[in-house]
């Protein structure tokens, strides 16, 4: 008889993988790179390219050079440079994309020791830093063959009022409008997302409730069903609430802190467009509250049972 | 409507829940640790060489909290040694060379059971200890009622571990002995409820059992959805009668007490016939073993032979393990003897054993989400890399490492497959250890 196989319990297992959840992710967000090919041309696949290349280049040099185990197997680079490049307009010059995901990459995770260390989402703060460094990020690029080459997006328009200038809420919902090359088509994001939940990769709710606090709480503002509506679909908001704020890494592991997270980045974002008459608000409100997460997680612990 | 605990699904592989439960030919020889309880080891009363009957005693009880251990075959005693258990304990066991005939110990005679003392003095020597893995002496258990009033018997017949399906057969072979042991619990504990849970994924077993009661009110046989670890004590209490045992309770203060369908059977056994505890029906499956089927073996009946009487290794086994896939302990040896509470053995191929390499932690929070306790495994993981003991075991007892069953929830649903009942395993240990020595510093 050969030697047996002495493991802890359990000996059986699910079956899932990280890997496969970071497949699950690239492939919800096909439908939107597709919109953005589509809607954008063929610069948008080229900012996509070059941000996923950039990406995964970056933390397999890093990994080279810190002697460390090769990690882009698992995927997560190919999703933060595809989440970045999706949060970038067709005008932002392509060494700036590179430069942005190695940002990414390097700075915002590898320095932190890499996937799962990191306290804000890659993609999120990479964008951010491009905003600061080379500031228009989103603005500008208007859909292909527009009669308009750049613009402004329905975003730096909003704070008017609704007007004539804006495209029809269907336009906006399908995303024939200008943005950032994966923001602009609610509908491409919207399968992406009962594909998530579906898939049980995400929980329905964190979407929701930062779509909704933000929708609600224009409605309020304003009073104008309309205008909240052209808010909830303007900008980042679909992507960032359904692909950032889900991102397991940087949010609370407990379901109340997720709730109070999604919540939390709402009302930012809320606070910011409204207020500020900053068109960047959901970056921003997933950052910060990146930075809270700990701490949500912490007020929200569940008491266990018997305990 | 209180809020659900325990929502994992696994795969149930009740493969054998068709098959008859069948005694296995006599096997040459048994090893029967004196240490197959929790509490005190029994002591040897016989010496290599001796003659012994099936039902003799070879072990008395070693303490307070201890068991009898009985001959489960006729035979010789050869050997009185140490045995390394797959437990990683080093227990004194008494290993008896079979003559085949199994003949029965002539001094067993039915006791005689007429108050509450003589009734645990009969469950005490019956050598019965929780079947369901536990361990517990069962009239250890059932003492608390001395202080305690008992009003509600929770019978577990859960059985939530994939593959194993003993306690099905039992439900499903010996209903009567479960109604005798209802009337037992009424007699002398005064008990005035009694619930059967058994997990809905085991229709033919709550029918039997429902019919099998149908004109005893005080019975109730609860469908229980069958989610892991539904037939964990804590868990299976809560879900059927909403209660919760808090730290520094016992459960019997609650008026409850939570028995294993199988104890429950095997104590009415041994009250009629007064055989003790010498045998069980073991479910032997997995994807190396030929015939996979339920077997009523002598409790010490090594795995090897168990295997072999189930037609033997249908391909090479990488793992082979007593107990169910989620909490079982796998062994090294195919000598390594089933114990009172071995409710089966387990025998996987190799790809089935193929164990998957630890990735980064991604903070998924599907440990959280699914342990049913509520704990936090990421958590224990973090307080395990504090470098301060005293820390260290503060911040595990903080986040309520004692209240961890090890029931592998966690660690099953990891995608990143982390070690995390390991980690939990390792800070209970250290915690544990904490509180003995503060203990004994007060002293």
């Amino acid at each position: 008889m050969e030697q047996l196989i002495t493991t802890s319990s359990p000996h059986i297992h699910s079956g899932a993988s990280s890997r496969r959840i970071m497949l699950d992710v690239i492939i919800a967000l096909l439908p939107a790179s597709v919109a953005a090919v589509v809607i954008f041309g063929m610069k948008a696949l080229a900012v996509l390219a070059v941000c996923v290349v950039s990406a995964v280049a970056a933390e397999a040099l890093f990994d080279l050079l810190a002697h460390k185990p090769q990690t882009v197997g698992d995927c997560s680079a190919v999703v933060t440079g595809l989440l970045l490049g999706l949060n970038l307009s067709t005008n932002v010059p392509l060494w700036q994309c590179a430069v942005g995901s190695v940002f990414a990459i390097i700075v915002v995770k590898c320095l932190f020791g890499g996937l799962g260390h990191n306290f804000a989402n890659p993609a999120i703060a990479g964008r951010v830093f491009m905003l600061l460094a080379f500031s228009a990020v989103a603005g500008g690029a208007m859909p292909a063959g527009a009669e308009l080459v750049t613009g402004a997006t329905p975003l730096e328009l909003l704070p008017a009022g609704v007007s004539d200038q804006l495209p029809s809420l269907w336009e906006m919902f399908i995303g024939l409008c200008g943005g950032a090359v994966g923001e602009t088509c609610a509908l491409a994001l919207l399968l992406g997302y009962v594909y998530l939940v579906v898939r049980k990769v995400i929980k329905w709710y964190v979407p929701a409730i930062f779509i909704g606090t933000v929708f609600v709480c224009c409605f309020i503002a304003s009073g104008d069903v309309v205008l909240a509506l052209y808010e909830v679909l303007a900008g980042g908001l679909f992507l960032g609430a359904i692909f950032m704020a889900t991102d397991y890494v940087t949010t609370p592991i407990n379901a109340q802190g997720r709730m109070l997270f999604a919540l939390g980045c709402g009302l930012i974002t809320f606070i910011i467009r409204w207020f500020c008459r900053y068109p960047e608000g959901v970056s921003f409100s997933i950052l910060i509250m990146n930075i809270l997460s700990p701490y949500l997680e912490k007020w929200t612990a569940r008491k266990p049972l018997g305990g | 409507m209180k809020k659900k605990v325990s929502r994992l699904k696994v795969p149930h592989n009740k493969h054998t829940a068709g098959c008859a439960s069948v005694p296995v030919t006599p096997p040459p020889e048994v090893v029967l640790p004196l240490s197959m309880h929790s509490g005190a080891p029994a002591e040897p009363v016989v010496q290599v060489g001796d003659y012994v009957r099936v039902g003799q005693l070879i072990g008395k009880e070693g303490g307070e909290i201890s068991s009898p251990v009985y001959a489960t075959i006729s035979g010789t005693v050869s050997a009185i040694e140490p045995v390394k258990l797959n437990t990683g304990r080093t227990v004194t066991a008494v290993r008896i060379q079979g003559d085949g005939k199994m003949e029965k110990d002539p001094d067993i005679k039915v006791p005689e059971v007429h108050d509450l003392d003589s009734f645990l003095a009969a469950v005490q020597r019956s050598g019965i200890v929780g079947l369901g893995g536990a361990a517990f002496p069962l009239w250890k258990k059932l003492d608390a009622v001395r202080t305690n009033p008992v009003h509600t018997v929770l019978i577990n017949g859960a059985e939530c571990e994939p593959y194993i399906t003993s306690d099905h057969r039992l439900m499903l072979e010996h209903a009567d002995q479960i109604a005798k042991g209802v009337e037992y619990l009424r007699t002398y504990l005064k008990a005035e409820e009694f619930i059967i849970g058994v997990e809905n994924n085991k229709p033919d077993a709550i029918a039997h059992l429902e019919e099998t009661f149908k004109d005893d009110p005080s019975v109730k046989v609860m469908a229980m959805d069958s989610v892991y670890p539904q037939g964990a004590r804590q868990i299976l209490l809560y879900n059927a009668t909403g209660k919760v045992v808090q730290p520094g309770q016992r459960l019997a203060s609650l008026g409850v007490i939570v028995i294993n369908i199988t104890s429950l059977a095997k104590m009415a056994q041994y009250l009629t016939d007064g055989m003790p505890l010498v045998d069980r029906c073991v479910t032997v499956d997995g994807s190396a073993v030929a015939k996979p089927g339920n077997y009523v073996a002598p409790v010490g009946t090594t795995v090897g032979y168990l295997i072999e009487q189930a037609g033997g290794f249908s391909e090479p086994a990488g793992k082979v393990l007593l107990g169910g896939p989620m909490m079982g302990r796998t062994t090294t040896t195919l000598s390594e003897p089933i114990v009172k509470a071995t409710g089966a053995v387990l025998a996987f191929n190799q790809k089935d054993s193929a164990q998957m390499e630890p990735t980064a932690c991604i903070h998924c929070g599907r440990c959280v989400e699914n342990c049913p306790i509520g704990l936090n495994p990421t958590a224990f993981a973090r307080d395990l890399e504090i470098e301060d003991e005293a820390e260290k075991v503060a911040a595990l007892d903080r986040h309520n490492i004692k209240l961890c069953m090890e029931c592998g929830c966690c660690s099953y649903v990891c995608p990143a497959h982390r070690p995390l009942v390991q980690n939990n395993r390792e800070g209970l240990a250290l915690s544990k250890k904490a509180a003995r020595a503060k203990k004994e510093g007060g002293k």
